[in-house]
């Protein structure tokens, strides 16, 4: 159940990506309206944080295309905001979460230029959003899981995009977190803003999403939730991983070089 | 004493020279010694710094004599085929970084012996001054070197004052950099560079093998007392600059003591103090704050014993009894019980120890806490009766008066804990 659609916000081309010699994503080929909140679900290792780097161009493919508001990623880059996982950064690192929030201003004020009065204004708005004004200079190490997440988002926010990628923004927050994003996403959506969050929680997701795209290794189902969130592709996504498809893998592994590699 | 009034009033030209091409080394290489430390690449500057040794060779035998230019312009090829080698082999083999970075280490250093072997063999008179570049000798850079040297060094500094956000987002996050289309391997490339640069510009002064602790230490050092990254680079150039110039007032007072040895002694000896004495992270700080933990600790434990003799119907206990109750711990007790009195939460009446109003409050908020936490175990926890004290014991000096509430209203205000005790309240009546 592939549902593509007129006038795509994001087009995935026969897209396939590997790591090293094995591929982790076989021909991905799927279109996602514009407004819409939008889940990717699928097991671990399924591929969903890598079909959003992927679309980031933040992984290599090794063949098919992405193409954004009908363009390429490079010409429409400042109307697409990212949220990495959280663990891949080092929170140790010293600075305020101000200076992590102002880096979402970096890709509009490109090398070499500060951020000045505008972008520090743009931040403090987004750490209210997320409900993080009291911590505006606070140190990142010292905060929680679930802040470390709002700090993310707030960077997100001060993109200013009209797409949103999130790799796992639920993960490790406690409830109160999860209910005050989710909240946020949906207002998000309201203002007609795009939002792709790659989520691993099947129960909740299905509350929280009105479009899902489901993975493992391959494409299951991508649709709106009530023609795509069945029994039967639910099953599909994760019910183990196909076993002819592990046995390709392998036997690409095996072989030293990857032919899928153009 | 003389000696040191002579160098440090600078009035020979040539020690004010030389002062102020260590400083200037010192920031440059504090700079980004700090990058590299927080990008958890501090073995790469040893890898590059012991490197460059055969390009200085190298230099030296086209050149013929010491002359900065060749010198320089060896030993940065020879980093840069390092730096280069380095992440080659990674992208293209299975080697782990610590693997490739010995390799490289060896490698190089041992190729350069072989050519400082092969240049002593000549017989070129130059020769002599080459050794100083092993181990440094800031008091032999003269004017021409200073020129080369310092200029490099205003280079480096220029470069990351210029690009701090860029870099900032290079350590912190570059993936989320390329996300938002930075072009971050042109940042990682200009990085390598001035990394290399930072190695090249302290050879004559600190020497080859020393180099990666000048670029290491001060901001590992730094780290200790600060937070933030603007005071880290500062703090740590710093304690770069006191280090540099300190070595090279050793080298003056002795001419043949090399430079990189003492800059070495010094910054360890920053970085011993702030391992040691620095607020919060070091390790005197953290011994009195765990200490003092602990005494809270055994106070809780003392009042709490009281409280529950109160309970049991007993007016006080005294001293005899209440040492009893912690037969493993009775100095710290009775310390305890000095403290406390004198904070006029216990008092002695009749030989009985007794506790007063504020005692009663304090005991009763340790009781509470203890008994609402073994009340949280049992009932969302599923943790039973008879294995929830423990736990309960260690956490009762640990939680806040924000999770204290947050504990009952979850609970529902409960009277009894899973023991069937009543959990005590402030109004309730001893």
């Amino acid at each position: 159940m592939i549902k593509q659609v007129e006038n795509p916000i994001l087009e995935i081309h026969d897209l396939t990506v590997s790591y090293d010699q094995s591929p982790v994503l076989w021909n991905v080929d799927l279109s996602l309206p514009a407004g819409k909140l939008i889940g990717i679900l699928g097991p671990n290792g399924a591929g969903k944080s890598t079909l959003i780097k992927s679309v980031m161009g933040l992984v290599e493919p090794s063949s098919g295309y992405v193409k954004l508001f009908d363009q390429t990623l490079d010409e429409v880059r400042s109307r697409i905001s990212y949220v990495p996982q959280r663990e891949s950064v080092d929170w140790n690192f010293p600075a305020s979460v101000l200076d992590v929030v102002l880096m979402g201003t970096y890709g509009k004020l490109g090398l070499f230029r500060r951020p000045g009065k505008k972008e520090k204004t743009l931040a403090l708005d987004c750490l209210e959003k997320v409900g993080m004004t009291a911590f505006v200079h606070r140190q990142i190490s010292e905060l929680s899981g679930g802040q470390q997440q709002r700090v993310f988002i707030a960077r997100a926010l001060a993109q200013e995009a009209d797409l949103y990628l999130m790799d796992e923004p639920f993960a490790g927050v406690d409830m109160n977190t999860e209910a005050a994003i989710f909240q946020l996403l949906q207002e998000m959506s309201a203002a007609g803003k795009t939002v792709v969050v790659v989520h691993h929680d099947i129960y909740s997701a299905v509350n929280y999403f009105d479009w899902f795209i489901m993975l493992n290794l391959h494409l299951v189902a991508s649709g709106p939730k009530n023609e795509v969130v069945t029994e039967e592709l639910l099953r599909k996504t994760y019910g183990g991983k196909l076993n002819l498809l592990s046995k390709v893998s392998e036997l690409i592994r095996q072989k030293e070089f990857n032919p899928l590699k153009g | 004493m003389s000696d040191f009034l002579y160098f440090f009033s600078f009035q020979d030209s040539s020690i004010a020279f030389v002062v102020m091409g260590i400083t200037l080394l010192g920031i440059g290489s504090a700079f980004v010694g700090t990058f590299s430390f927080l990008d958890n690449k501090a073995l790469l500057g040893d890898a590059i710094s012991h490197a460059v040794f055969p390009g200085i060779c190298l230099g030296f035998m086209l050149a013929g004599e010491k002359n900065p230019f060749y010198i320089v312009g060896g030993a940065f090829l020879s980093g840069a085929l390092a730096t280069f080698l380095s992440s080659w082999l990674k992208s293209n083999t299975k080697l782990s970084d610590d693997t490739i970075i010995a390799v490289i280490l060896s490698v190089f250093f041992g190729i350069g012996i072989v050519f400082l072997t092969v240049i002593q063999k000549s017989g070129n008179p130059e020769m002599a001054g080459l050794n100083q570049f092993i181990f440094g000798n800031a008091i032999g850079i003269v004017e021409r070197d200073l020129w080369v040297y310092g200029s490099l060094s205003v280079l480096i500094i220029g470069v990351i004052g210029f690009m701090l956000k860029e870099f900032q987002i290079l350590v912190f996050n570059p993936e989320f950099g390329k996300a938002v289309g930075l072009p971050m391997n042109m940042i990682r490339f200009v990085f390598d560079v001035l990394l290399i640069l930072s190695v090249v510009i302290g050879i004559q002064a600190i020497g080859v093998v020393l180099m990666a602790a000048l670029l290491i230490t001060p901001g590992t050092a730094a780290r200790f007392w600060t937070d933030k990254l603007n005071i880290l680079l500062g703090l740590a150039s710093i304690f770069a600059i006191l280090s540099g110039i300190f070595g090279t007032y050793i080298s003056y007072l002795l001419p043949q003591m090399p430079t990189g040895p003492w800059v070495v002694v010094i910054l360890s000896s920053i970085a011993l103090i702030s391992f040691l004495f620095a607020p919060k992270k070091g390790m005197v700080s953290r011994y009195f704050h765990r200490r003092s933990y602990v005494q809270k600790t055994q106070r809780d434990h003392v009042l709490k014993s009281i409280f529950k003799a109160r309970e049991l119907g007993q007016e006080g206990l005294t001293r005899a009894e209440l040492l009893s109750l912690y037969p493993h711990q009775q100095k710290s007790i009775k310390n305890s019980i000095r403290s406390l009195e004198k904070e006029g939460l216990l008092f002695v009446n009749q030989s009985l120890i007794k506790l007063t109003d504020p005692g009663k409050y304090q005991a009763k908020r340790v009781v509470r806490l203890h008994r609402l936490w073994e009340s949280y175990l049992n009932e969302y926890m599923n943790i039973a009766p008879d294995h929830v004290h423990e736990s309960a014991e260690k956490l009762e000096h640990l939680l806040t008066p924000d999770l204290e509430a947050m504990l009952e209203s979850r609970l529902n205000f409960p009277k009894l804990d899973p023991h069937q005790e009543q959990i005590p309240r402030d109004h309730d009546e001893l």
